[in-house]
């Protein structure tokens, strides 16, 4: 495999940018908004429920409340046990998947055209009578303690954890992923109490994609959703402004023979006004596989099988970071490379080329990626919903793209890539590189994996 | 049934050199998927070269004769493409995506560095750090990487596939430009070539652009045939790795016929009903009733050669290992003395049909598809008749290939124990 870099899709230069084809939205008296987008050609319907609030809203002592909330509406409804639920899911060959991110919970069913109504069924029970059995939450939550240690068998997996602790912080609300301690805390009753809090009308978003009939389903799907109560409209919470801490934390795993790192700084939030920019920058700083972080660590030096970096687009300012991997011997000398690619697009800035470049490649590849199928046109609708954006975010796209000036562009790398107060966790071993990287920090935090939780 | 919506309305040509072209033509978004299938991968190395197929994958992206080093990704990503590739025992695939605007450039550039690939030393050296890297990362920093490379090793003794695709360290270390000069001769002939496109394009302007481009590199002598077959095997083998770990893992697998044999669909039923979705055997009673197991998976893919069908449990900690082999050979046993009900078996035809309908819901998927049926099964055609290979599945055939492949003479079995706690 060459590399999966985690970048912007699109189109191209001179071509019509795709549109969000016309969607209908419909809020129910309870609050529910309803989105549909009918479309044939694939037999199949994608339902999207998103229901606001996610981590943040769960008491930071208990992280891990909202998705394990979330994994356990399909274990025991109001008309069905675990495993009636299961197999009627199974036989009808439909999907089903729930999960929390930093603004809400996530579930997504998708069922054959012509099981609309069973599919239907099956997903509103689960979400809207769910019976949360004494049993079934004691086994979710052990097996999601074993998980939380087995994750950290694989370093590249565990790393993120580490650094949204190092980075947000414990008083951030995106600062506390969950571990074996936070897990263990949590009773039936917390699940109990966290859903009669957030599974509400006024925080529910349904989106509807694919073959199915609009006018019968607009009924069945007000009928079905207006039940849930109204409740009351989930509060944001607040936050603590980002810092630049400029703190190492090497996690040490003895037996690991490369050492993974991330590299962050404060980025943006999800609607800030240098997103378009940034999704430019980022692409050639590490978005790509041509990408100054790519060409120098993997072509031009051997000296990893990839390197990248991210921009965060949480409704909360988030993280800039910078994702690679080296052996152990060349640790430091990646690292340094890292940041003088850092340093030299802070100082020196992008061309007139590379920002063309840049712009067709984001433009090319946006059809396939969130235009292209049905599951990507509820993840957009439902997305825009959630945030408060409206279509234009999609269908202004390449207006805004193509307006990027040089100047813009540089202006923003300057503002956001800089050098100073970078958070950096390394996942080694601490044995072999921990006293060259103090050269990074005097003082850095050690932490052994096997310790329990994600550092401090 | 499979053909409803973008279905069989796919048009295929052979170029003179022999590179056979299909087409499926998709409007929908300006967008184009190009697939190239080379019938080249591991299983036709030898010890020395291993991993060479897989290198070759990462050098095609290092320089031609028209367009040097790094061009291939400079020009297609500034004409709004992004490329990938994979390697497996069997193939090494080259996936395209690209605006429409871009088919001639990657007609152009597909076509040079097939003709005329550069081997640079100096480059090479390099992409050997790369290469070896992404080994360090998937195998050796991976419990489960290195636990299936260790399984494949002791359950195969004379056939290809007990080397894994990424090679072994000594040999990524130790190829030289002669083996890469004589492999790529071996492997990269328009005629051992299935080009796949799927998108915004014409079979027509397909064509002329495959015409203009490929189609003057001359054919060459495809890879020599795959003599060895593994022999059968006739009592079980156990491997043990014991290294660092929050948790053990535990591997079995089977020998089971290569993807052309008549009990695909049976053996793809068959997972199916052990491990896919929460209503399956295995994870019912490993993963929630008993509690025994995190996850539990089988893996059986497409093969051109006989290969296996593998088990993996992750057991639960405080649990020991052997309990969970113990409930995976007594459910095994469970489907070689008992028919499966009626209904079970229609959940798991309705399950994999859906799933084939997923598979086709991108253009990249179907380019995938249409190349994996095409190479893997020998007529692209068969995607859209594989909900009658299943439809045709019944319980005795369930039964009957438990008990021929199922058995303990037949499994090997690979465990990670944790050590130094």
């Amino acid at each position: 495999m060459k590399l999966l870099i985690a970048a912007l899709a699109t189109l191209q230069l001179g071509v019509a940018q795709v549109k969000l084809p016309q969607y209908s939205r419909d809020t129910l008296p309870n609050g529910a908004v309803i989105l549909m987008l009918p479309r044939t050609g694939v037999p199949l319907v994608h339902f999207r429920i998103l229901i606001k609030g996610g981590t943040e809203a769960e008491p930071p002592q208990m992280a891990g409340l909202a998705s394990v909330t979330s994994a356990l509406l399909r274990k025991g409804t109001a008309k069905r046990t675990a495993d009636q639920f299961s197999q009627e899911l199974d036989f009808l060959g439909g999907t089903f998947d729930a999960g929390a991110d930093n603004s809400s919970t996530t579930i997504t069913a998708e069922f054959l055209g012509k099981d609309f109504d069973r599919g239907l069924d099956l997903l509103s029970d689960a979400v809207l009578n769910p019976a949360f059995p004494e049993q079934e939450a004691v086994k979710e939550l052990a097996r999601r303690v074993d998980a939380a240690r087995s994750v950290k068998d694989n370093a590249q997996a565990a790393i993120g954890s580490y650094l949204r602790t190092a980075f947000y912080g414990k008083q951030h609300p995106y600062g506390n992923p969950p571990d074996e301690t936070t897990l263990a805390r949590i009773q039936r009753k917390d699940i109990v109490d966290f859903y009669g809090r957030i599974y509400r009308g006024r925080n529910l978003i349904v989106a509807v994609t694919g073959d199915f009939d609009p006018a019968q389903a607009k009924a069945k799907l007000a009928e079905v959703f207006g039940k849930s109560p109204a409740g009351t409209a989930y509060a944001w919470a607040a936050a603590p402004a980002l810092t630049r801490k400029g703190r190492l934390t090497l996690v040490d795993k003895p037996d690991a023979t490369q050492t993974y790192f991330q590299i962050a700084q404060p980025g943006i939030d999800r609607k800030n006004a240098d997103r378009v920019k940034l999704d430019l920058v980022n692409t050639i700083f590490g978005g790509r596989f041509t990408s100054m972080l790519n060409d120098e660590l993997r072509v031009n030096t051997g000296l990893t099988y990839g390197a990248s970096s991210s921009v965060e687009r949480s409704r909360l300012p988030g993280a800039i970071t910078i994702s690679t991997y080296a052996k152990t011997e060349t640790t430091v000398q990646a690292i340094d490379l890292a940041l003088a690619i850092l340093k030299r697009l802070s100082d020196t800035g992008i061309t007139a080329e590379q920002l063309a470049s840049a712009k067709a490649y984001v433009k090319g590849l946006f059809p396939t990626s969130r235009l292209e199928t049905m599951d990507q046109l509820g993840g957009v609708m439902g997305e825009l919903e959630l945030n408060g954006l409206t279509r234009d975010e999609i269908d202004g796209y390449f207006e805004r793209i193509d307006a990027v000036t040089l100047a813009d562009a540089n202006a923003v790398a300057k503002k956001y890539y800089r050098s100073d107060g970078l958070t950096m966790v390394l996942v080694g071993p601490a044995g072999k590189i921990g006293g060259d990287v103090k050269k990074y920090d005097a003082n850095p935090v050690v932490v052994p994996i096997k310790a329990p939780g994600w550092g401090q | 049934m499979l053909a409803v919506g973008q279905g069989q309305n796919v048009q295929t040509a052979t170029l003179q050199n022999g590179m056979k072209i299909l087409v499926q033509e998709d409007h929908a978004i300006p967008s184009v998927a190009m697939y190239f299938f080379y019938r080249v991968g591991s299983r036709n190395e030898h010890p020395g070269i291993t991993g060479i197929s897989h290198f070759f994958e990462h050098m095609m992206f290092n320089g031609a004769k028209k367009y040097g080093p790094k061009q291939f990704d400079i020009q297609m990503e500034k004409a709004g493409g992004r490329n990938n590739a994979y390697t497996s025992e069997d193939v090494t695939v080259y996936t395209d995506w690209f605006p429409t605007s871009a088919l001639e450039l990657m007609m152009d550039m597909e076509a040079d560095r097939i003709r005329d690939l550069a081997f640079d030393p100096k480059i090479i050296e390099s992409e050997r750090g790369v290469v070896y890297s992404e080994r360090r990362t998937s195998v050796d920093n991976s419990n489960a990487g290195l636990l299936r490379e260790q399984l494949s090793a002791a359950a195969y003794t004379a056939h290809p596939y007990q080397w894994p695709v990424v090679g072994w360290p000594s040999d990524i270390e130790a190829w030289s430009m002669d083996d890469l000069k004589a492999h790529f001769r071996m492997g990269y002939a328009p005629n051992n070539c299935v080009m796949v496109v799927v998108g915004d394009v014409s079979m027509a302007g397909v064509l002329a652009l495959a015409k203009k481009y490929i189609e003057p590199i001359p054919r060459q002598a495809p890879p020599p045939p795959v003599r060895t077959l593994e022999p059968e095997q006739q009592g079980e083998r156990r491997v043990v790795i014991k290294k660092a770990a929050q948790l053990p893992i535990v591997m079995a697998a089977y020998h089971v016929p290569e993807s052309k044999h008549p009990d695909d669909a049976a053996l793809s039923l068959f997972q199916a009903l052990l491990t896919r979705g929460q209503s399956s055997r295995l994870y019912k009673r490993m993963v929630d009733q008993d509690q025994l197991a995190l996850s539990v998976n089988a893996s059986y893919g497409e093969a051109l050669d006989p290969s296996l069908f593998t088990f993996s449990i992750q057991p639960r900690s405080g649990i020991d290992p052997a309990r969970t082999e113990k409930v995976l050979y007594e459910e095994l046993e469970r489907l070689q003395n008992a028919p499966v009900a009626a209904d079970e078996l229609q959940k798991a035809k309705n399950q994999l049909l859906a799933s084939h309908y997923r598979e086709l819901k991108t253009i990249a998927g179907r380019a995938n598809a249409l190349g994996t049926y095409e190479v893997f099964y020998g007529d692209y055609s068969k995607l859209f008749s594989s909900d009658k290979e299943l439809e045709a599945v019944t319980a005795a055939d369930i039964q009957r290939i438990a008990k021929k492949y199922f058995g303990e003479k037949n499994r090997t079995v690979a465990t990670l124990l944790p050590e130094g706690k």
